[in-house]
């Protein structure tokens, strides 16, 4: 199937009354949730989720984008009007966009922060159209051990990324991967670290430990600090950016948008980067980098252009490989799983009309975004000031009635609340939970691929240099985890994460 | 002693590496070619202790953040309250357990004040709660539960 035939397939499966109507739906579900102070996409994803069991595969896909979409956007409306970044890739922006809201000019560097976040949106789902079907054909030759190789580079991109040390960051993927084995092992039989449970033999749900770290971990969080919770929210001015404004930021979008759609390809490397690297450069090419930090526009355009096209290019690795690069990414597999699609390469020839209607949802869901939110900015910044105590008793609703819906199993509740203090404790332990939550998708992986790339070269390593693109892989994630061992880059990468911090 | 944050990444990387490796070495290693349920897990628990041990260690050389804690009764009391909701759920139905984690939850805010208002915004979000996910999203969760059918019955 050529693009244009597979755009037309997929306009006329996202733009069902059905289709259409839940992807609205779940952009305006998931921006309502996503600009709650403290709610990342991962937590309102995880909330979110059983809205979507009773759906059609295709449906609840389409829903699922929207939610996805609605919540990063909703997290830099709370970034620019109260400062308080949902997740550490909307760090960047409140850096001068609430230096902007500050200055009474909240209306357009919202609007800067919507406009460059559609241009790369639109930008980013191009790239898709293009890149993933040549990608998919690819990825059908791959073996195991190929498969095994950008495991391994995923994990490590995600332990080179974390605000944290390495060492931390390498003890979380490890951890993840522990509880990734609980269940029972396919090849075997064996009940790996099960306790006896018959409820552990089918392992970990990965939306109830996702659920339980990011969503309850962070009420606890809160909590404990909630009388030095800060409830300032700047007012919303005039929304319309001035001509001057069109002149600064367009360009910023268009570069950051660039390094959003190649850093957003590569597993593990995720928004992060690219919202801070597109940050440093505008203000290292600016003429006035004296401005940035103090309510610059283009600090607020550039990376969040960046973001949002990372956040689509992120769906390439996961869609046509079935891996996951990011942590969001690895919770979107886990609730494909769910709906029982397994995403790989063969979901493009098996279910075109699937792949196709998610991606035009895409673009969908982004223009909504804009049509949608900048006129009820007002509304959200209303709801973000509802007072903490009536919010955390019922996000902890949303979370049980979610995490209980996936299979009825009152034992995933529990463990939803044992991991949420789990979560509290790698909060105050400084220990960033992201790489643990894509090694617990990532590591059965890993396991399988590498007995399977064992079996082949009759246990023989020296499999994994044989094929090019596995060597090549390994020959990456070699030189980014010595570089992080030199002395430059460490500077570097630890001046980068503090003007994040 | 203080509690540092790399103290309590090591000891708690650590000591799960440590009893996950015991338990691996239960199951049988196999051979690099055919490798056995134990294999992978012998290979990530190992590592895990020895990254705590090598967190643990550099904590000992200073300069690692002290962990201060405030509070810990809200967070016994959210945690509680979820396991309580969890066990109550299909027992008294998902309005009347809904009600319950509220209010229950709630208490572990400073600003908690059990006044006709909050009861009453409670009351109304678990009807909402029963109405969304019981009726409308068809989630299989009985709207009277257990007990109260048997209540009922009598």
């Amino acid at each position: 199937m050529d693009i244009f035939s597979g755009l037309l397939l997929g306009f006329q499966t996202a733009s069902t009354l059905t289709n259409f109507a839940y992807c609205f739906a779940g952009v305006l579900l998931g921006t309502a949730v996503g600009v709650l102070p403290g709610l990342g996409p991962i937590a309102t994803i995880s909330m979110l989720l059983p809205f979507t069991f009773g759906l059609p595969v295709d449906t609840a896909l389409i829903m699922l984008a929207g939610i996805f979409y609605g919540s990063q956007y909703g997290g830099s409306t709370t970034a620019i009007l109260m400062n308080l970044p949902g997740e550490a890739s909307s760090v960047v922006t409140t850096l001068d966009g609430h230096e902007m809201a500050k200055q009474g000019k909240a209306g357009r560097a919202l609007a800067a922060a919507a406009i460059g976040s559609f241009f790369a949106g639109t930008i980013g789902t191009l790239f898709i159209v293009i890149a993933a079907p040549v990608l998919s054909s690819m990825a059908l030759s791959f073996g195991p051990t190929e498969y095994f190789s950008l495991i391994v580079l995923g994990l490590v991109t995600s332990m080179v990324l974390t605000s944290g040390s390495l060492l931390t960051g390498f003890g979380m993927v490890l951890l993840g991967m522990l509880l990734g084995m609980i269940g029972t092992d396919v090849n075997s039989g064996a009940a790996r670290y099960t306790f006896g449970s018959p409820d552990l033999l089918d392992g970990l749900n990965f939306v109830v430990i996702a659920t339980g770290i990011f969503g309850l971990g962070d009420v606890l969080a809160n909590l404990e600090n909630e009388r030095s919770r800060s409830a300032t929210v700047a007012k919303v001015s005039s929304l319309f950016p001035t001509r001057e404004d069109w002149k600064r930021m367009s360009a910023p979008i268009a570069r950051g948008t660039g390094i959003g759609v190649l850093l957003g390809v590569l597993p593990g490397a995720g928004l992060l980067l690219s919202s801070f690297s597109a940050y440093a450069l505008e203000k290292k090419i600016s003429k006035h980098p004296e401005m940035f930090g103090k309510g610059a526009i283009e600090g607020v355009a550039a990376p969040e252009a960046a973001n949002n096209a990372a956040a689509q290019t992120a769906f390439i690795p996961m869609l046509t490989l079935g891996l996951p690069g990011t942590a969001t990414m690895a919770l979107m597999i886990g609730a494909l799983v769910v709906q029982g699609v397994q995403p790989g390469p063969n979901i493009l020839s098996e279910q075109p009309a699937l792949f196709w209607g998610l991606v035009v949802s895409m673009w969908m869901g982004n223009l909504m975004l804009l049509i949608l939110n900048l006129p009820l900015v007002g509304m959200w910044a209303k709801l973000i000031s509802v007072p903490y105590k009536y919010l955390f008793p019922l996000i902890c609703v949303f979370t049980a009635i979610g995490v209980y819906s996936i299979r009825n199993s009152a034992f995933d509740v529990y463990l939803m609340a044992l991991f949420g203090v789990l979560g509290y404790v790698f909060r105050k332990a400084g220990a960033e939970p992201a790489p643990l939550i894509l090694a617990l998708i990532l590591g059965p992986m890993a396991e399988e691929y590498l007995r399977r790339s064992m079996l082949i070269s009759h246990g023989n390593a020296g499999v994994f240099f044989s094929s090019p693109v596995s060597m090549g892989t390994l020959l990456i994630a070699a030189v980014l985890l010595v570089s992080i061992l030199l002395p430059g880059f460490r500077k570097l990468r630890q001046e980068g994460l503090q003007e994040v911090d | 002693m203080k509690i540092t944050q790399d103290l309590v990444q090591g000891a708690l990387f650590s000591i799960i590496g440590l009893v996950a490796l015991v338990m691996a070495l239960q199951f049988p290693l196999g051979t690099p070619n055919r490798m056995g349920p134990g294999f992978f897990p012998v290979v990530i628990s190992a590592l895990l202790l020895l990254t705590g041990i090598a967190i643990l260690m550099r904590g000992r050389l200073g300069k690692s953040e002290v962990i201060a804690m405030s509070r810990w009764w809200p967070i016994a009391i959210v945690t509680v309250a979820i396991i309580v909701f969890g066990f109550l759920l299909d027992k008294l139905g998902l309005p009347v357990s809904v009600l319950l984690l509220c209010i229950g939850a709630g208490t572990a805010s400073i600003t908690f004040a059990l006044n006709w208002k909050a009861v009453a915004g409670a009351v109304a979000f678990s009807a909402a709660c029963g109405l969304l996910f019981v009726t409308l999203l068809g989630l299989p969760i009985p709207l009277v539960g257990s007990w109260l059918q048997v209540l009922a019955v009598r």
